[in-house]
């Protein structure tokens, strides 16, 4: 069912794909590509999934996702690696 | 995969076979409090063998039939495993024990579902505990547990730890299991059709209200910089008042007068009527008076501050503010090596450094490891120097006691930037669930403080007791006359303090607070009270901190931070000696 989004999407090329960290706090997106990672996966950032930025920690901290019912702290470096398409 | 031999430690000796249960879940999922309420108090902290992870573990009685119950430390994925705490659960599981409970997540439902198929292949009989269902409700969706437990072929039960009725359930269907026993779950093996069937299990089971806000935003003002470091500030400041104000007035108004007013005249009055050479009745209840000291120092200058310290930290820790404390200083502490996450093991290192070391294990690389050991060893007293610092300065200058505390946060500082500087290598990526905001339940809370407080008079008050006999007996003998006649130029020469300083100075490396607490009893000026507690601040961690640095790393770290820290300490102490005297003299 996932799967079928995806394609839609690579069909439509109607939206730009962008890294996670170029988003601003409040907005939302889909996860597009994630770079290898032991923990992304397990914390529900995978290929497909609906993320939003709660909150940019300043002093460049990390990012605050929301994923399904969960916060996620992303690390500014991390998140630069990881591709959403809005 | 199986390169650790499995095998339990801690196995009761001259017990019949008992059978084991592992408790198991992802991390931060309420699975300490659901082991908390299972068992009673004679629950102990054991190592894995061949490895540096501890678990708890406790007996409990179901139906007549008693388990030893393992907490399992919590992980996210038993496949990819890579870091030790992963491979202990693996360990674990291939130990083949009698049952599961797993405790799965409302809040965290994929990857809890994830980890039990992964678990639910090792096929050993397993009750699932479907947990925090409450707050999956308040959170606008339900989950309809009986989904999980036909599509996978495992007993499910909606539990929440809090309440008894819950327990009960899960004690009975674990005794209903453990009589009838059945393995055949459904098994995916390959990964993406495990999170595929995931996917699908979560998109049958839960059910969403249409207005359902999934957002944590409201508590958002705690990770931005405004307010978010005012209310840090706040919240560290009380709770450094809470222990400093509660400990003193425990000290001061109950635990000292109870002793000097009624233990101590009778054990002095109980030795004077001993028939006793005097040398034996002054180490009873002389200057180091063992049967005196061995039960004021622990007992009444320190505990207070321990009760209070981990009555605090233990508030901090179950209401989910120290993750967010950590978000908020992510990107500060960056700057000096370190991540968010290391505020965790520092704040540790202000109870106790060995819980300190043992905890940074958590840490993403070795090198903020050892930043954060070399900070905890060298600037972070423990509480029972905190409390020994208190008792020694408050009475003669508030100033000096602060600048103490002052004094240790910059060298925290410090340590970071050089350390930084020294070793270079890339700070890894901060990557973490931030636990939901709860208000802590006050049974878990005493409990947690209780095992801690009895673990500082097991581990703690045992050796200085033990300390304070050997310094009893050296002293009485005249030892410590001869090593500081023989430490004179550096003690009364460089520190500029008594000759009779010598001794904490060497009973020191014992004991953190022994360093600390003979000052006490000495006639000195503030100036040297002031010297001695910076000495004594950055001076050897105790004997305990050092082997287990040697352990968690090896013998040479420890030798280096052993001299590095007192060669700093005297250092920096013969400094201040002097820059305090030509301000003494200025003013």
């Amino acid at each position: 069912m996932q799967n079928k989004t995806i394609l839609e999407d690579i069909n439509t090329r109607s939206f730009p794909v962008r890294s996670l960290s170029s988003l601003s706090k409040g907005d939302s997106g889909t996860v597009y590509d994630v770079p290898e990672n032991r923990l992304l996966a397990s914390l529900g950032v995978r290929i497909g999934k609906h993320v939003r930025v709660l909150s940019k920690s300043f002093a460049n901290g990390p990012l605050i996702l929301l994923v399904g019912s969960r916060s996620i702290v992303v690390d500014r470096k991390l998140a630069e690696k990881i591709e959403i398409r809005k | 995969m199986k390169h650790c031999k499995p095998k339990k430690t801690n196995e009761k000796k001259g017990r019949g076979p008992e059978k084991t249960l592992l408790l198991m879940g992802l991390p931060n999922v309420g699975k300490s409090a659901i082991f908390s309420r299972l068992t009673g108090l004679d629950v102990m902290v054991s190592n894995y063998s061949g490895t540096t992870v501890d678990f708890t573990e406790g007996p409990v009685r179901f139906a007549e039939q008693s388990y030893m119950l393992k907490d399992v430390p919590g992980v996210y994925d038993i496949k990819k495993s890579v870091d030790e705490a992963e491979q202990v659960a693996i360990n674990m599981l291939e130990d083949r024990p009698d049952g599961i409970i797993f405790v799965l997540d409302a809040l965290n439902l994929e990857s809890s579902l994830h980890l039990l198929m992964q678990v639910l292949e090792y096929g050993i009989p397993t009750v699932v505990a479907l947990n925090r269902n409450d707050l999956s409700a308040s959170r606008g969706f339900t989950i309809d547990h009986r989904v999980i437990q036909s599509r996978l072929n495992v007993p499910v039960i909606p539990t929440v730890a809090l309440y008894s009725e819950s327990l009960d359930l899960l004690r009975y269907k674990v005794t209903e299991t453990m009589m009838n026993p059945k393995t055949d779950f459904l098994i995916k093996e390959d990964e993406d059709a495990r999170w595929a069937e995931v996917e699908r299990i979560v998109a049958k089971a839960v059910r969403q209200r249409k207005d359902a806000d999934w957002s944590d935003d409201k508590h958002s003002y705690l990770i931005k910089p405004f307010p978010g470091i005012l209310i840090a500030l706040v919240v560290l400041s009380t709770m450094f008042a809470f222990v400093i104000g509660v400990g003193m007035g425990l000290r001061q108004f109950i635990l000292m007068p109870l002793l000097r007013g009624y233990l101590f005249p009778f054990i002095e009055n109980a030795v004077g009527m001993m028939e006793i050479s005097p040398v034996l009745s002054e180490m009873l209840i002389g200057d180091y008076g063992f049967l005196i000291k061995g039960i004021e120092w622990p007992f009444a200058l320190v505990l207070p501050y321990v009760i209070t310290f981990y009555a605090a930290l233990s508030l901090l820790e179950d209401s989910g503010y120290l993750p967010r404390l950590a978000v908020l200083l992510d990107g500060l502490l960056k700057k000096i090596g370190l991540s968010g996450s290391s505020i965790i093991p520092l704040l540790l290192g202000y109870g106790c450094g060995i819980p300190a070391i043992m905890s940074t294990r958590s840490l993403p690389s070795r090198k903020a490891r050892l930043i954060v050991v070399v900070m905890v060893s060298f600037a972070v007293p423990c509480v029972s120097q905190t409390g020994a610092f208190i008792a020694l300065l408050s009475a003669h200058s508030l100033l000096a006691l602060f600048s103490v505390f002052f004094i240790s946060i910059f060298a925290l500082i410090i340590v970071g930037l050089v350390l930084d500087k020294v070793k270079k290598e890339a700070v890894p990526f901060t990557l973490m669930e931030l636990p939901h905001l709860l208000v802590p339940k006050p049974a878990l809370l005493a409990k947690k403080i209780f095992l801690r407080v009895r673990h500082y008079i097991k581990d703690g008050a045992v050796p200085m007791i033990i300390a304070i006999l050997f310094t009893a007996v050296l002293y009485e003998l005249g030892a410590f006359n001869v090593l500081g006649q023989w430490l004179s130029p550096l003690v009364s020469g460089w520190l500029r303090l008594p000759e009779e300083a010598a001794t904490p100075l060497i009973i020191g490396i014992v004991r953190r607070e022994l360093t600390v607490l003979p000052l006490i009893e000495m006639e000195l000026t503030t100036l040297q009270f002031f010297t001695g507690a910076i000495v004594a601040l950055f001076y050897v961690p105790c004997i305990a901190m050092i082997a287990t640095i040697a352990k968690e790393f090896n013998v040479r770290t420890a030798v280096g931070i052993l001299i590095f820290t007192t060669f700093t300490a005297i250092f920096l102490g013969g400094l201040l000696a002097r820059v305090g005297g030509w301000l003494a003299l200025l003013m």
